[in-house]
């Protein structure tokens, strides 16, 4: 298995720049990605799935994501579902803190800071339940059979400004296909030695079937491209 | 009078998406808030119609924070016309002395630093609804 992020959960926060709600999901974001679950936890930032490349559109669906929004807008939550992948989780800071004197968007009073910890502590808690649920990343959501939260990376939190989760265009049968991943798995594959023709062909379609979905009756079509472009990729190595 | 519309990138991973948010405050609250208007960006993400229609209906100014250009590209996917684009990396190269650090609160460095491009935001705006301020 490729060594990629397997047991992380993704906070898409709001950060919504005009009301003191969009602050508070901004700063609990970081709070929980700096400070409460820095090992377990990843974010994006909401416009690059727009303005960002399809590796960063396929950010819900390699993790498990908590929507985290300012109002009943949901832009997060709405956002996050119709380009990358339906949340996990969803929390709207209206329906969890009751007052109306947060402060500004730019200046939080005692009681926006006060928000901002007890939303992060929510979502720390999201995080820690989520991360017991096992991610179906073909299916993009969870997948029933449950699991402890052990095995965990350890490394730290970081954006994915810029980064997302690589992707590779590939012609299957004279159509474009988008492989989450590819390059990486392509990457480990070869580091192991693997090298195409030692009969690594039916391990290699396994691992990218882990992420990428491969429609009945296109197995072969699948592997044999697969296979082509991981045959480029070693020989463009050499 | 139509405001300029100030759209500052929603950065959440480095300190210069706070600085643009910090610096667009500046402008809107601070020093032209009654020729400036700010959009934020999850809306125009969302396809919001009164954000999209304030856009659209604008002279845009966009920060952003690194080169992936959230905003500018969100609000000329929005309809909108950007007039100004700042890269906070290009303000940083003109203040090198003004190093940002931290995301969740900038450290003065930062704080010093989303106020000079609040003044070069300014002097755009001024330039888009045709004041001209004299010392």
């Amino acid at each position: 298995m490729p060594d990629l992020p397997k047991k992380k959960v993704g906070i898409v926060a709001c950060s919504g720049e005009e009301m003191a709600e969009g602050t508070v999901t901004r700063l609990a974001a970081l709070r929980v990605l700096e400070q409460l679950r820095p090992n377990e936890t990843v974010t994006i930032c909401l416009p690059l799935f727009l303005a960002g490349g399809e590796g960063d559109r396929a950010f819900a669906r390699f993790y498990p994501t908590i929507a985290l929004d300012g109002c009943d807008k949901r832009c997060a939550a709405r956002g996050t579902e119709m380009y990358s992948g339906k949340p996990a989780a969803s929390i709207v800071v209206t329906e969890v803190i009751q007052t109306n004197h947060l402060g500004t968007a730019r200046r939080l009073s005692d009681a926006g800071k006060q928000a901002v910890d007890v939303v992060a502590d929510q979502v720390a808690q999201q995080v820690d339940e989520l991360l017991g649920v096992t991610w179906d990343r073909r299916q993009g959501q969870a997948s029933e059979e449950i699991q402890p939260a052990e095995g965990l990376e350890a490394k730290i939190a970081t954006c994915s400004c810029g980064s997302g989760i690589p992707i590779q265009k590939v012609q299957v049968d004279g159509q474009e296909v988008t492989f989450i991943a590819l390059p990486l798995i392509f990457e480990q594959f070869r580091d192991a030695g693997k090298l195409p023709g030692d009969g690594t062909a039916a391990e290699l379609i396994e691992t990218v079937k882990v992420y990428n979905p491969i429609p009945n009756g296109q197995q072969a079509a699948y592997a044999q491209a697969v296979m082509r472009e991981y045959a480029a990729f070693c020989q463009e190595e050499n | 009078m139509t405001k300029v519309v100030i759209v500052p990138c929603s950065g959440i991973g480095k300190s210069y998406g706070t600085v643009a948010r910090e610096g667009a405050y500046v402008v809107t609250e601070d020093l032209r808030p009654g020729t400036t208007q700010l959009i934020p960006l999850s809306l125009l993400v969302l396809g919001d119609e009164q954000a999209r229609a304030d856009v659209a209906s604008a002279q845009a100014i966009t920060i952003d924070g690194c080169k992936l250009a959230c905003a500018t590209k969100m609000v000329a996917e929005s309809g909108g016309t950007v007039a100004h684009d700042l890269a906070v990396l290009d303000v940083y190269r003109r203040h090198r002395d003004l190093k940002p650090a931290g995301i969740a609160e900038l450290n003065e460095g930062g704080q010093q630093l989303a106020q000079a491009l609040a003044e070069e935001v300014v002097t755009l705006v001024d330039e888009l609804t045709g004041e001209v301020k004299h010392a």
